[in-house]
């Protein structure tokens, strides 16, 4: 047996709406739909989307290592995230400011619209105002939008590294990462702490 | 007050994790998200327009099947439901615009609003987002979902003081 499966049309469609349910689901219960979380990394108050995320790769990439050196998973046949280098730095770069500005990004959008949040709706509405705007824009964009072609590159093949060795990298890059957050808002949570404590002390005292 | 019933972010990710290992077993493709607003947005203003979106050459691969045929706008549909499903079992379902306390909501419509369209603009730019380039080239440990992943962050902290009344 070999996946992905050929599925039917219509198959393939149910499976875009359970895997949809799913995403969507533990994006909020994450509380990825809250823009306050979604942008607390840059101001290093809350760490949950990098949490979230680099756990979600590392699973995902696992499973795809596990899978594809199974024979379980035909990886050619599986639709790789083209390389197109510098319209993904700068797309990318962009990108992070309006995030910072919206407090979202496209899915956890949908996730914070789904919870009642009006603001999510509005970012909704400028999300596919702006791909409209893009594609306005094309043709004076599309010999930037072309440049940096480098095809389905991935990182073991353009490293020249074996995929297990490569994976093992991003486990301690990231289990250093994590180490080193979990330490930052034990200490925040902490001085929180003492700094009520003192305050109370103050109270106290003064009554 | 609002009690907090949010799952850690770590038990979040596994399961979003499991969820793209799904989708690229049972479907071959991630997962996505800026696509589908492409195809609504598209859908929408071929409408409205029918002549002039003729001419925009770029949403012709967009519009090449009604949504509700297109996988990604199949999927972000399901991604509301399942949303919907999570805070109706954890609680926390409030109408509001969620914005700090020192910003009218007519701003905080408005910033929601500039933020999205540089969102959308920008995701077209990289062919994808957070979903689709981040986790999902990130996952098949693809060279674009890394770069993305490191220019978003970069420009994030390099220009988060600018934005910080936004957030406190």
């Amino acid at each position: 047996m070999s996946t992905p499966f050929a599925l039917s049309d219509a198959a393939n469609l149910f499976a875009a709406i359970i895997v949809g349910l799913f995403f969507g689901f533990f994006l909020e219960r994450g509380g990825l739909g809250n823009p306050h979380r979604l942008t607390g990394v840059f101001y290093l108050t809350d760490f949950s989307v990098p949490k979230a995320m680099f756990t979600a790769i590392l699973v995902a990439a696992t499973g795809l290592c596990l899978l594809s050196d199974m024979k379980l998973l035909d990886m050619s046949r599986v639709w790789i995230i083209p390389t197109f280098f510098w319209p993904q730095l700068v797309g990318g770069g962009i990108f992070g400011l309006g995030y910072l500005i919206s407090g979202y990004c496209p899915g956890t959008a949908v996730a914070g619209f789904a919870s009642g949040r009006l603001d999510a709706l509005v970012t909704m509405f400028g999300i596919g105002g702006g791909t409209l705007l893009f594609s306005i824009c094309f043709p004076s964009l599309e010999g930037f939008y072309k440049t940096g072609d480098m095809g389905t590159v991935t990182l073991p093949e353009w490293t020249g590294m074996n995929h297990w060795v490569l994976l093992g990298l991003l486990y301690v890059l990231a289990g250093i990462m994590f180490f080193l957050m979990e330490r930052y808002e034990r200490r925040t949570v902490r001085s929180l702490a003492d700094v009520k404590k003192t305050a109370d002390q103050a109270m106290h005292a003064a009554t | 007050m609002h009690k907090n019933t949010f799952w850690s972010p770590y038990l979040s990710g596994i399961g979003i994790g499991l969820t793209l290992l799904a989708s690229f077993v049972l479907a071959g493709q991630g997962l996505g998200a800026s696509r589908a607003f492409t195809v609504a947005a598209g859908t929408a203003l071929q409408g409205v327009l029918p002549a002039y979106t003729s001419t925009l050459v770029y949403l012709s691969k967009y519009l090449a099947l009604s949504p509700f045929r297109d996988w990604t706008f199949v999927e972000v549909t399901g991604l509301f439901f399942g949303a919907l499903a999570g805070v109706l079992i954890g609680g926390g379902f409030k109408i509001h615009v969620d914005r700090s306390a020192s910003m009218p909501a007519g701003v905080r419509l408005l910033s929601a609003f500039g933020g999205g369209i540089i969102l959308g603009w920008a995701s077209r730019l990289a062919r994808g987002c957070t979903s689709g380039v981040a986790l999902t080239g990130g996952a098949q440990l693809a060279l674009s979902g890394w770069v993305f992943i490191l220019a978003m962050f970069a420009s994030g902290f390099l220009f988060a003081s600018l934005f910080r009344r936004f957030w406190s």
